[in-house]
């Protein structure tokens, strides 16, 4: 309801990689109403507020309402295609884009939820979890975040992000927000003028 | 063969999962279904396309893809038969990801409309595609971590035996020896690797005696060793449930 979590899995290594970030209004574990074993672990990234739902009566909610269900199965897709989206950024992005793509992401996401207002975001995360989102080294992250403000893409005043030039910025992270499935058209209104 | 017996592994696969009754699988069985063949690498689905069908892999192998602004390609994941390749599109709409058929492949396609108005008359049918969306979504998590946290060796390691343990499940292959018509550069895609590093650890796995890969043969040699390589863990496959 209010608040930031993430997903995450560790390997055999110890290494963690994150694989989501989840924000208000997403259902963080719906997926544990059927499948019965957890695949990965959840992490509260701030302080948040979460609504527990019992798994029986949101079992026959699914069964019995179809437009729930279907509502239910519309919001796994959407998780789905971010991932991929995902497998993209870690899999054949260089560290500039992989950082701009979350940032870009984030920032869509949330305004979609009226949740960010054009003066900026708070990125909830530290630079090692911006680096485990990447699977990049927090000396690597920090540099990028630099280096993203020094060609004038972003302002960072702690974690409070501005996007100084959203165009360049959606450029460099090669993002376009097709696989988000969200309305309304490709500019957003937190991009500064 | 008729329309309907196109979709009978769908009902075999989803049975196998949790109780479908009479009614259910005359309903799964009567969805309009069409046959459609896709030669080696067509694209069976385009990004951005407004889709009006989904199609269930029937035979061959299928892959996911996306392609970046400077032309370098992700494969985001490998289909084999009785999955469908598309479930997305019959509520999302626009594809976000290319499809491409791996070798020569047959899908059955079924409107996007008729499979709406199945999830409105079948709550099993409903959750059947919700548990498949799901497992969809818990490999594509396992898929970031791949690329994103393991090595070279582990992540074709990790994806081979993925990809054998899935095949073996569907009663393909024999003797630890599966059809997979990968080549290189398909799996430096699905790894985030270059051809040369992905050839260079496949003869690396080999030489330790691990696995073969010729001919579009895959053949496992020692399971529990290419296992440990992997860092693999088949509970994201849930295949129970």
């Amino acid at each position: 309801m209010s608040g930031f979590a993430y997903r995450q899995k560790v390997t055999g290594e110890g290494t963690r990689q994150i694989v989501a970030l989840c924000i208000p209004g997403d259902a963080i574990d719906f997926q544990n109403m059927f499948l019965s074993i957890s695949d990965h672990g959840i992490q509260i990234l701030t302080r948040a507020v979460v609504a527990d739902i019992p798994r029986e009566p949101l079992q026959q909610l699914m069964l019995k309402r179809p437009a729930i269900g279907v509502a239910i199965i519309h919001s796994t897709l959407i998780e789905a295609s971010i991932l991929r989206e995902w497998v993209v950024n870690v899999g054949r992005r260089d560290a500039r884009a992989r950082i701009a793509h979350v940032l870009c992401e984030f920032a869509v996401r949330l305004e979609a939820r009226g949740l960010a207002s054009k003066d900026g975001f708070e990125l909830p995360m530290t630079q090692e979890q911006l680096g485990d989102a990447t699977s990049l080294t927090p000396v690597h992250v920090n540099r990028v975040l630099k280096g993203l403000q020094a060609d004038g893409l972003i302002s960072r005043q702690r974690r409070n992000i501005q996007f100084t030039d959203w165009r360049a910025l959606q450029d460099t992270a090669d993002f376009t927000r097709r696989y988000l499935h969200l309305p309304g058209e490709d500019e957003i209104a937190l991009a500064a003028k | 063969m008729s329309e309907a017996h196109l979709l009978e592994p769908l009902v075999r696969r989803w049975s196998r999962r949790l109780p479908l009754s009479a009614d259910d699988r005359s309903a799964i069985l009567a969805l309009p279904a069409t046959k459609k063949s896709f030669g080696k690498d067509a694209y069976m689905v385009r990004e951005g396309a407004h889709t009006t069908e989904c199609n269930l892999l029937l035979r061959g192998f299928a892959y996911r893809q996306k392609l970046l602004s400077d032309g370098e390609r992700q494969i985001i994941s490998i289909h084999i038969p009785t999955e469908f390749i598309d479930l997305q599109n019959g509520i999302l709409g626009t594809a976000d990801h290319n499809v491409q058929s791996l070798n020569h492949s047959e899908v059955a396609a079924v409107p996007r409309s008729a499979l709406m108005e199945l999830t409105d008359k079948s709550a099993s049918a409903r959750l059947a595609m919700w548990i498949d969306t799901l497992i969809d979504a818990s490999i594509f998590r396992e898929w970031v971590v791949n690329v994103g946290r393991r090595d070279a060796r582990a992540r074709i390691a990790h994806l081979l035996c993925e990809l054998a343990l899935r095949l073996e499940r569907t009663g393909a292959g024999r003797d630890g020896s599966f059809d997979l018509p990968l080549t290189q550069e398909q799996l430096a895609d699905a790894t985030g690797l270059t051809a040369v590093h992905t050839n260079r650890t496949l003869q690396s796995l080999r030489r330790e005696g691990l696995i073969q890969l010729s001919n579009g043969i895959l053949r496992v040699l020692d399971w529990e060793g290419l296992r440990k390589v992997g860092d693999f863990d088949e509970l994201y496959l849930h295949q129970k449930i």
